[in-house]
Protein backbone atom coordinates (compact mmCIF):
# COMPACT_ATOMS: atom_id res chain seq x y z
CA UNK A 1 0.00 0.00 0.00
CA UNK A 2 2.65 2.69 0.97
CA UNK A 3 4.91 1.63 -2.19
CA UNK A 4 1.15 2.21 -4.49
CA UNK A 5 1.45 5.79 -2.63
CA UNK A 6 5.40 6.45 -3.37
CA UNK A 7 4.78 5.84 -6.91
CA UNK A 8 2.23 8.45 -7.53
CA UNK A 9 3.35 10.90 -5.65
CA UNK A 10 6.61 10.71 -8.17
CA UNK A 11 4.54 10.66 -11.22
CA UNK A 12 3.15 13.83 -9.83
CA UNK A 13 6.62 15.73 -8.96
CA UNK A 14 7.63 14.49 -12.53
CA UNK A 15 4.76 15.38 -14.55
CA UNK A 16 5.24 19.16 -13.07
CA UNK A 17 8.46 19.23 -13.65
CA UNK A 18 8.77 18.73 -16.80
CA UNK A 19 5.68 20.98 -17.43
CA UNK A 20 7.21 23.68 -16.08
CA UNK A 21 10.31 23.52 -18.79
CA UNK A 22 8.16 24.58 -22.12
CA UNK A 23 6.85 27.27 -19.91
CA UNK A 24 10.31 28.66 -18.72
CA UNK A 25 11.92 28.62 -22.25
CA UNK A 26 8.84 30.18 -23.23
CA UNK A 27 8.86 32.63 -20.80
CA UNK A 28 12.11 34.95 -22.43
CA UNK A 29 12.81 35.04 -26.28
CA UNK A 30 16.29 35.60 -25.60
CA UNK A 31 16.47 32.46 -23.42
CA UNK A 32 15.30 29.96 -26.35
CA UNK A 33 17.52 31.60 -28.79
CA UNK A 34 20.85 30.65 -26.59
CA UNK A 35 19.15 27.13 -25.95
CA UNK A 36 18.67 26.54 -29.70
CA UNK A 37 22.12 27.96 -30.71
CA UNK A 38 23.35 25.54 -27.63
CA UNK A 39 21.91 22.86 -29.20
CA UNK A 40 22.70 23.42 -32.24
CA UNK A 41 26.53 23.91 -31.27
CA UNK A 42 26.11 20.19 -29.22
CA UNK A 43 24.49 18.62 -32.66
CA UNK A 44 27.83 19.64 -34.62
CA UNK A 45 29.63 18.85 -32.01
CA UNK A 46 28.14 15.80 -32.26
CA UNK A 47 28.06 14.60 -36.03
CA UNK A 48 31.73 15.52 -35.61
CA UNK A 49 32.27 12.83 -32.97
CA UNK A 50 29.82 10.28 -35.18
CA UNK A 51 31.93 11.90 -38.11
CA UNK A 52 35.64 10.45 -36.31
CA UNK A 53 34.27 7.68 -35.06
CA UNK A 54 33.21 5.99 -38.56
CA UNK A 55 36.83 7.00 -39.87
CA UNK A 56 38.21 4.77 -36.46
CA UNK A 57 35.73 1.97 -37.19
CA UNK A 58 36.93 1.91 -40.95
CA UNK A 59 40.43 2.22 -40.38
CA UNK A 60 39.95 -0.97 -37.78
CA UNK A 61 38.04 -2.50 -40.43
CA UNK A 62 41.28 -2.97 -42.80
CA UNK A 63 43.34 -5.06 -40.34
CA UNK A 64 44.49 -6.48 -43.05
CA UNK A 65 46.12 -3.52 -44.66
CA UNK A 66 47.95 -2.93 -41.24
CA UNK A 67 49.02 -6.97 -41.36
CA UNK A 68 50.33 -6.10 -45.28
CA UNK A 69 51.93 -2.62 -43.91
CA UNK A 70 53.48 -4.57 -40.92
CA UNK A 71 55.04 -7.48 -43.34
CA UNK A 72 56.38 -5.11 -46.32
CA UNK A 73 57.80 -3.76 -43.43
CA UNK A 74 59.86 -6.63 -41.87
CA UNK A 75 60.55 -7.91 -45.57
CA UNK A 76 62.32 -4.06 -45.70
CA UNK A 77 64.21 -4.64 -42.76
CA UNK A 78 64.75 -8.39 -43.69
CA UNK A 79 66.18 -6.68 -47.20
CA UNK A 80 68.46 -4.44 -45.39
CA UNK A 81 70.05 -6.89 -43.09
CA UNK A 82 71.02 -9.14 -46.21
CA UNK A 83 73.97 -7.65 -47.59
CA UNK A 84 75.68 -9.44 -50.50
CA UNK A 85 78.35 -10.75 -48.18
CA UNK A 86 76.49 -12.58 -45.02
CA UNK A 87 78.28 -13.62 -41.61
CA UNK A 88 77.72 -16.17 -39.23
CA UNK A 89 79.05 -17.69 -36.23
CA UNK A 90 77.86 -20.98 -35.23
CA UNK A 91 79.22 -24.24 -33.58
CA UNK A 92 79.08 -26.22 -30.91
CA UNK A 93 80.42 -27.08 -27.09
CA UNK A 94 80.40 -29.74 -24.72
CA UNK A 95 81.73 -30.57 -21.91
CA UNK A 96 81.78 -33.85 -19.88
CA UNK A 97 82.83 -36.50 -16.77
CA UNK A 98 83.25 -40.09 -17.34
CA UNK A 99 84.17 -42.71 -14.96
CA UNK A 100 85.98 -46.53 -16.40
CA UNK A 101 85.76 -49.56 -14.20
CA UNK A 102 89.07 -49.54 -11.90
CA UNK A 103 89.67 -46.07 -12.11
CA UNK A 104 88.81 -42.85 -10.76
CA UNK A 105 86.41 -40.38 -12.80
CA UNK A 106 87.65 -37.61 -14.44
CA UNK A 107 86.02 -34.30 -15.69
CA UNK A 108 86.95 -34.42 -19.37
CA UNK A 109 85.15 -33.55 -22.90
CA UNK A 110 85.98 -30.15 -22.63
CA UNK A 111 85.85 -29.10 -26.44
CA UNK A 112 84.61 -25.90 -28.49
CA UNK A 113 83.87 -26.08 -32.19
CA UNK A 114 83.08 -22.78 -33.34
CA UNK A 115 81.87 -22.79 -36.70
CA UNK A 116 82.38 -20.20 -39.04
CA UNK A 117 80.33 -18.97 -42.43
CA UNK A 118 80.75 -16.36 -44.50
CA UNK A 119 78.34 -16.38 -47.56
CA UNK A 120 78.65 -14.52 -50.68
CA UNK A 121 75.22 -14.49 -52.42
CA UNK A 122 73.92 -17.91 -53.30
CA UNK A 123 77.52 -18.23 -55.11
CA UNK A 124 80.31 -18.75 -52.75
CA UNK A 125 80.27 -20.02 -49.19
CA UNK A 126 82.84 -20.51 -46.96
CA UNK A 127 82.85 -23.21 -44.02
CA UNK A 128 85.23 -23.78 -41.22
CA UNK A 129 85.18 -25.03 -38.31
CA UNK A 130 87.76 -25.05 -35.58
CA UNK A 131 88.42 -27.69 -32.82
CA UNK A 132 89.54 -26.38 -29.16
CA UNK A 133 90.18 -29.41 -26.83
CA UNK A 134 91.53 -29.76 -23.43
CA UNK A 135 93.77 -32.23 -23.25
CA UNK A 136 94.72 -34.71 -20.47
CA UNK A 137 98.61 -32.60 -19.95
CA UNK A 138 96.84 -29.46 -19.58
CA UNK A 139 97.69 -28.43 -23.31
CA UNK A 140 94.85 -26.93 -25.48
CA UNK A 141 94.62 -28.78 -28.94
CA UNK A 142 93.91 -26.98 -31.99
CA UNK A 143 92.77 -28.53 -34.98
CA UNK A 144 91.10 -26.99 -38.15
CA UNK A 145 88.13 -29.82 -38.66
CA UNK A 146 87.53 -28.57 -41.94
CA UNK A 147 87.71 -25.39 -43.83
CA UNK A 148 86.22 -24.88 -47.31
CA UNK A 149 85.41 -22.84 -50.32
CA UNK A 150 82.03 -23.89 -51.66
CA UNK A 151 81.18 -22.98 -54.96
CA UNK A 152 77.19 -23.64 -55.90
CA UNK A 153 77.70 -23.78 -59.54
CA UNK A 154 74.08 -24.08 -59.71
CA UNK A 155 70.65 -25.37 -58.13
CA UNK A 156 71.93 -29.75 -58.22
CA UNK A 157 75.77 -29.01 -57.50
CA UNK A 158 78.35 -27.62 -55.20
CA UNK A 159 82.10 -27.75 -55.43
CA UNK A 160 83.45 -28.17 -52.35
CA UNK A 161 87.56 -27.24 -52.33
CA UNK A 162 89.61 -27.08 -49.24
CA UNK A 163 89.63 -29.43 -45.85
CA UNK A 164 86.46 -31.62 -45.60
CA UNK A 165 84.77 -34.35 -43.17
CA UNK A 166 85.27 -36.85 -45.54
CA UNK A 167 81.68 -38.00 -47.22
CA UNK A 168 81.84 -41.46 -46.58
CA UNK A 169 79.17 -42.86 -44.40
CA UNK A 170 77.24 -40.37 -42.08
CA UNK A 171 78.42 -40.49 -38.70
CA UNK A 172 81.48 -38.20 -39.79
CA UNK A 173 79.80 -35.92 -41.76
CA UNK A 174 76.56 -35.44 -40.00
CA UNK A 175 76.48 -37.27 -36.50
CA UNK A 176 79.76 -36.51 -35.22
CA UNK A 177 78.54 -32.90 -33.27
CA UNK A 178 78.19 -33.56 -30.09
CA UNK A 179 74.87 -31.60 -29.81
CA UNK A 180 73.63 -33.99 -32.46
CA UNK A 181 75.17 -37.35 -31.30
CA UNK A 182 72.99 -38.94 -29.19
CA UNK A 183 75.56 -41.03 -27.33
CA UNK A 184 78.50 -39.29 -25.55
CA UNK A 185 80.71 -40.41 -27.34
CA UNK A 186 81.58 -42.22 -31.33
CA UNK A 187 80.97 -45.99 -32.09
CA UNK A 188 84.10 -47.69 -31.64
CA UNK A 189 85.75 -47.95 -35.17
CA UNK A 190 84.90 -43.94 -36.30
CA UNK A 191 87.15 -41.97 -34.48
CA UNK A 192 91.05 -41.78 -35.14
CA UNK A 193 92.60 -44.92 -36.20
CA UNK A 194 89.12 -46.61 -36.75
CA UNK A 195 87.92 -48.12 -39.56
CA UNK A 196 85.96 -45.09 -40.85
CA UNK A 197 88.03 -42.19 -42.49
CA UNK A 198 87.25 -38.76 -40.51
CA UNK A 199 88.35 -36.21 -43.39
CA UNK A 200 90.42 -35.65 -46.54
CA UNK A 201 92.26 -32.87 -48.55
CA UNK A 202 90.71 -32.27 -52.39
CA UNK A 203 87.64 -31.36 -54.23
CA UNK A 204 84.60 -32.68 -54.27
CA UNK A 205 81.39 -32.12 -55.67
CA UNK A 206 77.91 -32.86 -54.08
CA UNK A 207 74.24 -31.94 -54.46
CA UNK A 208 70.74 -32.90 -55.11
CA UNK A 209 67.94 -33.73 -57.53
CA UNK A 210 64.59 -34.95 -57.01
CA UNK A 211 61.09 -33.84 -55.99
CA UNK A 212 59.61 -37.20 -54.93
CA UNK A 213 61.83 -39.29 -54.43
CA UNK A 214 65.34 -36.91 -53.75
CA UNK A 215 68.37 -38.26 -53.76
CA UNK A 216 72.18 -36.92 -52.74
CA UNK A 217 75.32 -37.51 -54.19
CA UNK A 218 78.99 -36.79 -53.18
CA UNK A 219 81.98 -37.46 -55.10
CA UNK A 220 85.55 -36.77 -54.59
CA UNK A 221 89.15 -36.98 -55.75
CA UNK A 222 91.67 -36.43 -52.46
CA UNK A 223 95.33 -36.59 -51.32
CA UNK A 224 94.19 -39.73 -49.18
CA UNK A 225 95.40 -41.58 -45.95
CA UNK A 226 98.99 -42.66 -44.61
CA UNK A 227 99.47 -45.96 -42.58
CA UNK A 228 100.93 -45.95 -39.60
CA UNK A 229 103.10 -49.88 -38.87
CA UNK A 230 104.55 -51.09 -36.29
CA UNK A 231 107.73 -53.48 -35.94
CA UNK A 232 107.78 -56.47 -33.29
CA UNK A 233 110.84 -58.58 -33.09
CA UNK A 234 111.85 -57.57 -36.41
CA UNK A 235 108.60 -58.03 -38.10
CA UNK A 236 106.05 -55.38 -39.01
CA UNK A 237 102.21 -55.40 -39.26
CA UNK A 238 100.10 -52.42 -39.95
CA UNK A 239 98.98 -50.46 -37.08
CA UNK A 240 96.30 -48.14 -37.85
CA UNK A 241 94.94 -45.99 -40.95
CA UNK A 242 95.57 -42.39 -40.71
CA UNK A 243 92.60 -40.64 -42.69
CA UNK A 244 92.49 -37.31 -40.70
CA UNK A 245 93.26 -35.09 -43.81
CA UNK A 246 96.83 -34.50 -45.04
CA UNK A 247 97.42 -31.56 -47.12
CA UNK A 248 100.59 -33.50 -49.41
CA UNK A 249 100.13 -36.48 -50.60
CA UNK A 250 103.45 -38.65 -50.20
CA UNK A 251 102.60 -41.42 -52.44
CA UNK A 252 101.55 -38.90 -55.35
CA UNK A 253 98.16 -41.22 -55.57
CA UNK A 254 94.86 -39.70 -54.94
CA UNK A 255 92.00 -41.24 -53.74
CA UNK A 256 88.80 -41.12 -55.31
CA UNK A 257 85.39 -42.13 -53.62
CA UNK A 258 81.64 -41.06 -52.88
CA UNK A 259 77.90 -41.34 -51.38
CA UNK A 260 74.65 -41.89 -53.00
CA UNK A 261 72.29 -41.23 -50.61
CA UNK A 262 68.21 -42.01 -52.10
CA UNK A 263 65.57 -40.93 -50.03
CA UNK A 264 62.30 -42.86 -51.32
CA UNK A 265 59.51 -41.51 -48.68
CA UNK A 266 59.87 -38.48 -45.95
CA UNK A 267 61.78 -40.06 -43.07
CA UNK A 268 63.80 -43.09 -44.78
CA UNK A 269 67.12 -42.55 -45.99
CA UNK A 270 69.54 -45.12 -47.35
CA UNK A 271 73.12 -44.68 -48.50
CA UNK A 272 76.07 -46.55 -49.99
CA UNK A 273 79.50 -45.30 -49.81
CA UNK A 274 82.77 -46.07 -51.73
CA UNK A 275 86.48 -45.12 -51.96
CA UNK A 276 89.65 -46.43 -53.77
CA UNK A 277 93.00 -45.29 -54.37
CA UNK A 278 96.73 -46.16 -53.07
CA UNK A 279 98.12 -45.94 -49.58
CA UNK A 280 101.55 -46.02 -48.05
CA UNK A 281 103.43 -46.65 -44.63
CA UNK A 282 104.54 -43.49 -43.43
CA UNK A 283 105.66 -43.95 -39.74
CA UNK A 284 106.81 -47.32 -38.24
CA UNK A 285 106.80 -47.20 -34.23
CA UNK A 286 108.83 -49.28 -32.50
CA UNK A 287 106.51 -50.65 -29.56
CA UNK A 288 109.79 -51.94 -27.51
CA UNK A 289 111.50 -49.14 -27.78
CA UNK A 290 108.78 -46.72 -27.90
CA UNK A 291 110.02 -44.71 -30.53
CA UNK A 292 108.63 -43.67 -34.49
CA UNK A 293 110.86 -43.46 -37.42
CA UNK A 294 109.05 -41.42 -40.85
CA UNK A 295 109.89 -43.63 -43.70
CA UNK A 296 108.12 -44.02 -47.34
CA UNK A 297 106.60 -47.38 -47.86
CA UNK A 298 105.59 -48.71 -51.34
CA UNK A 299 102.11 -48.11 -52.32
CA UNK A 300 99.13 -50.32 -50.76
CA UNK A 301 95.84 -50.66 -52.42
CA UNK A 302 93.29 -48.86 -50.31
CA UNK A 303 89.46 -49.62 -50.84
CA UNK A 304 86.59 -48.71 -48.57
CA UNK A 305 82.87 -49.63 -48.42
CA UNK A 306 80.05 -48.35 -46.43
CA UNK A 307 76.31 -48.39 -46.38
CA UNK A 308 73.87 -47.07 -43.99
CA UNK A 309 70.32 -46.01 -43.21
CA UNK A 310 68.40 -43.67 -40.73
CA UNK A 311 64.80 -43.91 -40.42
CA UNK A 312 62.15 -41.31 -38.41
CA UNK A 313 58.85 -42.46 -37.66
CA UNK A 314 56.67 -40.03 -34.68
CA UNK A 315 59.17 -40.13 -31.93
CA UNK A 316 61.32 -42.82 -33.40
CA UNK A 317 64.73 -42.45 -34.69
CA UNK A 318 66.36 -45.56 -35.85
CA UNK A 319 69.99 -45.53 -37.76
CA UNK A 320 73.04 -47.86 -38.74
CA UNK A 321 76.12 -48.21 -40.42
CA UNK A 322 78.53 -50.57 -41.71
CA UNK A 323 82.39 -49.15 -42.86
CA UNK A 324 84.88 -51.19 -43.74
CA UNK A 325 88.33 -50.36 -44.93
CA UNK A 326 90.53 -52.60 -46.82
CA UNK A 327 94.67 -51.96 -47.37
CA UNK A 328 96.73 -54.38 -49.59
CA UNK A 329 100.07 -55.74 -48.88
CA UNK A 330 103.28 -54.26 -49.66
CA UNK A 331 105.94 -57.38 -49.17
CA UNK A 332 109.49 -54.93 -50.01
CA UNK A 333 109.13 -51.57 -49.15
CA UNK A 334 109.76 -50.19 -45.63
CA UNK A 335 107.67 -51.62 -42.93
CA UNK A 336 106.27 -54.35 -45.51
CA UNK A 337 103.96 -56.44 -44.16
CA UNK A 338 100.81 -58.44 -45.48
CA UNK A 339 97.29 -56.28 -45.77
CA UNK A 340 94.61 -55.72 -43.55
CA UNK A 341 90.91 -54.95 -42.44
CA UNK A 342 89.29 -52.80 -40.72
CA UNK A 343 85.40 -53.00 -40.47
CA UNK A 344 82.90 -52.07 -37.81
CA UNK A 345 78.96 -51.26 -38.06
CA UNK A 346 76.27 -50.02 -35.34
CA UNK A 347 72.62 -50.13 -35.30
CA UNK A 348 71.03 -47.06 -32.66
CA UNK A 349 67.54 -46.43 -31.57
CA UNK A 350 66.50 -43.15 -29.64
CA UNK A 351 63.23 -42.51 -28.38
CA UNK A 352 61.98 -39.22 -27.78
CA UNK A 353 59.09 -38.58 -25.22
CA UNK A 354 58.32 -34.72 -25.42
CA UNK A 355 56.32 -34.87 -22.90
CA UNK A 356 59.43 -34.93 -19.97
CA UNK A 357 62.04 -34.27 -22.55
CA UNK A 358 63.52 -37.45 -22.14
CA UNK A 359 64.62 -39.76 -24.66
CA UNK A 360 66.29 -43.24 -23.94
CA UNK A 361 69.15 -44.52 -26.43
CA UNK A 362 70.51 -47.79 -27.09
CA UNK A 363 73.82 -48.53 -29.43
CA UNK A 364 75.24 -51.64 -30.30
CA UNK A 365 78.39 -51.60 -31.89
CA UNK A 366 81.01 -54.35 -33.25
CA UNK A 367 84.36 -52.90 -34.26
CA UNK A 368 86.91 -55.58 -35.70
CA UNK A 369 90.20 -54.74 -36.00
CA UNK A 370 93.48 -56.19 -37.61
CA UNK A 371 94.58 -56.26 -33.44
CA UNK A 372 92.97 -58.29 -31.25
CA UNK A 373 93.53 -55.91 -28.45
CA UNK A 374 91.39 -52.75 -30.25
CA UNK A 375 88.50 -55.23 -30.94
CA UNK A 376 85.31 -54.48 -28.86
CA UNK A 377 81.70 -55.59 -28.98
CA UNK A 378 79.99 -52.71 -27.45
CA UNK A 379 76.42 -51.94 -25.84
CA UNK A 380 75.82 -48.73 -24.97
CA UNK A 381 72.74 -47.23 -23.42
CA UNK A 382 71.74 -43.49 -22.60
CA UNK A 383 69.35 -40.82 -21.09
CA UNK A 384 68.80 -37.83 -22.57
CA UNK A 385 67.58 -34.54 -21.37
CA UNK A 386 66.62 -32.11 -23.80
CA UNK A 387 66.63 -28.47 -22.46
CA UNK A 388 65.79 -27.81 -25.78
CA UNK A 389 66.87 -29.55 -29.04
CA UNK A 390 70.31 -28.05 -29.04
CA UNK A 391 71.17 -28.18 -25.28
CA UNK A 392 70.62 -32.02 -24.12
CA UNK A 393 72.72 -33.36 -20.90
CA UNK A 394 73.40 -37.02 -21.50
CA UNK A 395 73.45 -39.57 -19.07
CA UNK A 396 75.68 -43.28 -20.84
CA UNK A 397 76.46 -46.55 -19.35
CA UNK A 398 78.64 -48.25 -21.48
CA UNK A 399 79.81 -52.55 -21.59
CA UNK A 400 82.84 -53.47 -23.31
CA UNK A 401 83.17 -57.34 -24.56
CA UNK A 402 87.08 -57.23 -25.33
CA UNK A 403 89.73 -59.88 -25.94
CA UNK A 404 92.28 -60.66 -23.38
CA UNK A 405 94.69 -57.51 -22.80
CA UNK A 406 92.68 -55.15 -23.84
CA UNK A 407 93.37 -51.64 -23.14
CA UNK A 408 89.54 -50.67 -23.25
CA UNK A 409 87.21 -50.53 -19.90
CA UNK A 410 85.21 -53.39 -19.62
CA UNK A 411 82.53 -50.51 -18.60
CA UNK A 412 81.97 -46.91 -18.24
CA UNK A 413 79.88 -44.11 -17.17
CA UNK A 414 79.39 -41.13 -19.25
CA UNK A 415 78.04 -38.02 -18.47
CA UNK A 416 78.10 -35.05 -20.80
CA UNK A 417 76.49 -31.14 -21.79
CA UNK A 418 76.44 -30.24 -25.32
CA UNK A 419 75.32 -27.05 -26.56
CA UNK A 420 74.84 -26.36 -30.26
CA UNK A 421 74.73 -22.93 -31.02
CA UNK B 1 101.43 -37.91 -61.49
CA UNK B 2 99.91 -39.54 -64.58
CA UNK B 3 97.28 -41.35 -62.29
CA UNK B 4 96.97 -38.43 -60.47
CA UNK B 5 96.11 -36.12 -63.38
CA UNK B 6 93.26 -38.91 -64.14
CA UNK B 7 91.72 -38.81 -61.30
CA UNK B 8 91.52 -34.96 -60.94
CA UNK B 9 90.37 -34.90 -65.05
CA UNK B 10 87.67 -37.56 -63.80
CA UNK B 11 85.84 -35.32 -61.22
CA UNK B 12 86.43 -32.10 -63.21
CA UNK B 13 84.59 -34.23 -66.13
CA UNK B 14 81.89 -35.39 -63.48
CA UNK B 15 81.76 -31.99 -61.99
CA UNK B 16 81.16 -30.50 -65.53
CA UNK B 17 78.77 -33.23 -66.86
CA UNK B 18 76.64 -32.16 -64.08
CA UNK B 19 76.88 -28.41 -64.39
CA UNK B 20 76.18 -29.15 -67.81
CA UNK B 21 73.22 -31.05 -67.73
CA UNK B 22 71.67 -28.69 -64.98
CA UNK B 23 72.16 -25.09 -66.35
CA UNK B 24 75.86 -24.51 -65.03
CA UNK B 25 75.90 -20.82 -65.08
CA UNK B 26 72.16 -20.54 -63.59
CA UNK B 27 72.70 -18.72 -60.63
CA UNK B 28 76.39 -17.11 -60.96
CA UNK B 29 74.39 -14.76 -63.21
CA UNK B 30 70.96 -14.87 -61.01
CA UNK B 31 71.11 -11.07 -60.30
CA UNK B 32 68.26 -10.58 -57.64
CA UNK B 33 69.26 -11.41 -54.35
CA UNK B 34 68.22 -12.72 -51.90
CA UNK B 35 65.60 -14.92 -53.56
CA UNK B 36 62.36 -15.50 -52.55
CA UNK B 37 60.68 -19.14 -52.59
CA UNK B 38 57.37 -20.63 -51.98
CA UNK B 39 56.38 -20.56 -48.40
CA UNK B 40 54.45 -23.96 -48.57
CA UNK B 41 56.86 -26.06 -50.22
CA UNK B 42 59.61 -25.14 -47.52
CA UNK B 43 57.37 -25.98 -45.02
CA UNK B 44 56.73 -29.54 -46.06
CA UNK B 45 60.72 -29.68 -46.76
CA UNK B 46 60.90 -28.58 -43.12
CA UNK B 47 58.84 -30.62 -41.78
CA UNK B 48 60.26 -33.77 -43.84
CA UNK B 49 63.61 -33.40 -43.79
CA UNK B 50 64.81 -31.29 -40.69
CA UNK B 51 64.91 -33.84 -38.30
CA UNK B 52 66.85 -36.43 -40.32
CA UNK B 53 70.54 -36.43 -38.84
CA UNK B 54 69.28 -33.75 -35.52
CA UNK B 55 66.37 -32.88 -33.80
CA UNK B 56 64.60 -29.84 -35.44
CA UNK B 57 65.77 -26.36 -34.46
CA UNK B 58 63.59 -24.05 -34.01
CA UNK B 59 63.13 -20.97 -36.50
CA UNK B 60 62.99 -18.68 -33.50
CA UNK B 61 66.23 -19.22 -33.21
CA UNK B 62 67.95 -17.10 -35.47
CA UNK B 63 67.46 -13.75 -37.60
CA UNK B 64 66.55 -13.38 -41.22
CA UNK B 65 69.90 -13.36 -42.14
CA UNK B 66 71.43 -16.27 -40.64
CA UNK B 67 68.73 -18.38 -41.69
CA UNK B 68 70.12 -18.22 -44.99
CA UNK B 69 73.77 -19.02 -43.94
CA UNK B 70 72.30 -21.99 -41.59
CA UNK B 71 69.90 -23.76 -44.89
CA UNK B 72 72.60 -22.89 -47.31
CA UNK B 73 75.14 -24.72 -45.00
CA UNK B 74 72.63 -27.67 -44.75
CA UNK B 75 71.97 -27.44 -48.63
CA UNK B 76 75.72 -28.36 -48.69
CA UNK B 77 75.30 -31.11 -46.25
CA UNK B 78 71.60 -32.77 -46.91
CA UNK B 79 71.87 -32.25 -50.53
CA UNK B 80 69.09 -30.05 -50.55
CA UNK B 81 68.58 -28.84 -54.28
CA UNK B 82 68.89 -24.68 -55.22
CA UNK B 83 65.43 -24.25 -55.46
CA UNK B 84 64.82 -26.20 -52.25
CA UNK B 85 67.29 -23.83 -49.75
CA UNK B 86 64.93 -21.02 -51.83
CA UNK B 87 61.92 -22.24 -50.81
CA UNK B 88 63.44 -23.67 -46.82
CA UNK B 89 64.57 -20.02 -46.43
CA UNK B 90 61.47 -18.64 -47.50
CA UNK B 91 59.64 -20.48 -44.74
CA UNK B 92 62.33 -20.16 -41.71
CA UNK B 93 61.84 -16.26 -42.59
CA UNK B 94 58.71 -16.51 -42.01
CA UNK B 95 58.65 -18.45 -39.46
CA UNK B 96 60.57 -16.38 -36.95
CA UNK B 97 58.61 -13.98 -35.53
C1 LIG C 1 72.14 -34.56 -43.78
C2 LIG C 1 72.00 -34.27 -42.40
C3 LIG C 1 71.29 -32.98 -42.02
C4 LIG C 1 70.04 -32.57 -42.40
C5 LIG C 1 69.03 -33.31 -43.27
C6 LIG C 1 69.85 -31.27 -41.77
N1 LIG C 1 70.94 -30.93 -41.03
FE1 LIG C 1 71.16 -29.23 -39.92
N2 LIG C 1 73.03 -29.83 -39.41
C7 LIG C 1 73.66 -31.00 -39.80
C8 LIG C 1 75.00 -31.03 -39.26
C9 LIG C 1 76.00 -32.15 -39.45
C10 LIG C 1 75.17 -29.84 -38.53
C11 LIG C 1 76.39 -29.40 -37.75
C12 LIG C 1 77.38 -28.76 -38.64
C13 LIG C 1 78.74 -28.83 -38.10
O1 LIG C 1 78.92 -28.92 -36.89
O2 LIG C 1 79.68 -28.78 -38.92
C14 LIG C 1 73.91 -29.10 -38.64
C15 LIG C 1 73.70 -27.85 -38.06
C16 LIG C 1 72.51 -27.17 -38.08
C17 LIG C 1 72.27 -25.92 -37.39
C18 LIG C 1 73.26 -25.17 -36.53
C19 LIG C 1 73.93 -24.08 -37.31
C20 LIG C 1 74.94 -24.57 -38.29
O3 LIG C 1 74.84 -24.17 -39.47
O4 LIG C 1 75.82 -25.34 -37.92
C21 LIG C 1 70.98 -25.57 -37.67
C22 LIG C 1 70.24 -24.33 -37.18
C23 LIG C 1 70.42 -26.59 -38.54
N3 LIG C 1 71.37 -27.55 -38.76
C24 LIG C 1 69.15 -26.57 -39.08
C25 LIG C 1 68.68 -27.48 -40.02
C26 LIG C 1 67.45 -27.32 -40.76
C27 LIG C 1 66.49 -26.17 -40.62
C28 LIG C 1 67.34 -28.41 -41.58
C29 LIG C 1 66.27 -28.69 -42.62
C30 LIG C 1 66.23 -27.75 -43.69
C31 LIG C 1 68.50 -29.25 -41.34
N4 LIG C 1 69.29 -28.65 -40.40
C32 LIG C 1 68.71 -30.49 -41.96
C33 LIG C 1 73.10 -31.99 -40.56
C34 LIG C 1 71.85 -31.94 -41.15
Amino acid sequence: MKKRDNTILRKAVMAVVIGAFPLTSMAGGSDYDVLQDQVKVLQQQLERVQKALKEIETKSASKQDMETAKSEFREEISNAMTPNTLVHLAGYANVGYDSEAGKDGSFNAIQFSPILHYQYKDIFMLEAELEFKAEADGETEVEMEYMSIDWFMNDYSILVAGKFLSPIGTFRQNLHPSWINKMADAPPGFGHDGAAPTSDVGLQVRGGFGEKVRSNYAVYVANGPELNAASEDGEFELEGIMAEGFSTDVDGEKTIGGRYGIIPMAGLEIGLSAATGKAAVTNIVDEDAGTSMSVLGNSRSYDVFGADFSWQRKALDFRGEYIQTKIGEDLTGPGASEGADWKTWYLQAAYMIPSVSLEPVLRYTDFDSPHASEDVKQWSAGLNYHFSNHLIAKLNYQSNDVNKGSRIPENKWLVQLAYGF
Amino acid sequence: MKKQMTNIYRVMTLSVLLGAGSGFFQTAVAAEWPVKGDFVKGAQLWVENCNRCHSYRDPQELRDDQWITTIYHMRIRAGFTGQQARDLVTFMQKSNK
